[in-house]
């Protein structure tokens, strides 16, 4: 019985190790990128252009690069909701959730001078909220727009300072 | 085995061993919507997140093909198994923690947000179906060998 359930374990382990295998040789580029912080929101810019969205884009930036766009005076944006804002977000960033975009945009513009550099984040890999709300203040008129693909995750993983219920 | 058993254990077979291949290969069309699923879940690194996202639905995907081939079942109800309870340690912490997130259980990129408590339910089911299925399975097998005696 004990060999039969060894038996069975290694092969499970095997059948793990097989899959998880198969999904690094399909994704392998996807997971050096990551590994590297080389990701980039995905852009399909023929459609961009049949929709008739502006062609500048946000430019994406890396965790170093945002500190020392924060040293130089940039401005950090979280796109997140109020309520993950509330339960934690990058300390000195002021939340502008794309949900609720339309309603705090006035506000925002009246206050902060459009050729001020302003970076994007959200949650991270796979969110586009920091993307679009990037591609929204470029409408708007900002000149100097960056989205930190790596977001709050990246930023908290790191050790840096991280600011709770301070909105 | 009596004939009930027989058709109870391949029905919950073949019913995990679909819900594992629509998992796994809805999950392969779109990695990094998934990856932002399993960020969403605030317990990996930043980029373990992408490594679990390029793995995980291949895993999920290869177990559920073997339940379906009716081959290496119990293996596979292991890896199954396994990988249920790590999704209910992970759905428990988001309850914890007050996370209000999608579960990111199937489809990724479908927006049918599945809630984690919901979610978690689900995984019971599940996990009382690998179990049923390992016991019938059992019989089963019992039940061949004693013939062949």
């Amino acid at each position: 019985m004990t060999d039969d359930l060894k038996r069975i374990f290694l092969e499970a382990c095997v059948l793990v190790a097989f899959g998880a295998l198969f999904g690094l040789t399909m994704n392998h580029q996807l997971v050096l990128d990551a590994f590297a912080g080389r990701l980039v929101p995905q852009v399909n810019a023929e459609q961009e252009l049949q929709q008739n969205v502006p062609l500048a884009l946000p430019m994406p930036v890396l965790l170093v690069e945002v500190q020392q766009l924060l040293t130089d005076g940039g401005l950090l944006v979280d796109a997140r909701s109020p309520e993950l804002f509330a339960s934690g977000h990058i300390e000195g960033a002021i939340s502008l959730p794309l949900a609720d975009i339309d309603d705090i945009l006035p506000d925002f513009i009246a206050l902060t001078d459009k050729n001020r550099v302003v970076v994007t984040y959200c949650s991270g890999f796979g969110c586009p909220d920091s993307f679009d709300l990037g591609m929204r203040l470029i409408e708007e008129g900002y000149s100097d727009v960056r989205v930190f693909e790596g977001g709050y995750p990246e930023w908290r993983d790191a050790g840096l300072e991280v600011a709770e219920e301070d909105q | 085995m009596n004939r009930f058993q027989w058709f109870l254990y391949h029905l919950v077979r073949l019913s995990l061993a679909l819900v594992f291949v629509y998992a796994g290969a809805v999950k392969v069309q779109d990695v990094v919507a998934f990856a932002g699923h399993v960020a969403a879940y605030q317990i990996l690194p930043y980029a373990m997140n992408y490594l679990v996202a390029a793995t995980l639905p291949y895993v999920e995907f290869l177990a559920g093909v073997l339940l379906l081939l009716n081959v290496r079942v119990r293996p596979a109800l292991v890896v199954i198994g396994g990988m249920t309870l790590i999704f209910m340690v992970a759905l428990v912490s988001v309850l914890l923690r007050g996370l209000d997130i999608d579960c990111g259980c199937f489809d990724p990129a479908g927006g049918q947000d599945v809630s984690a408590g919901m979610a978690l339910l689900r995984d019971v089911g599940l996990m009382a179906l690998v179990v049923l299925t390992w016991w019938l399975r059992s019989v089963l097998m019992a039940g061949s060998a004693k013939r062949e005696a």
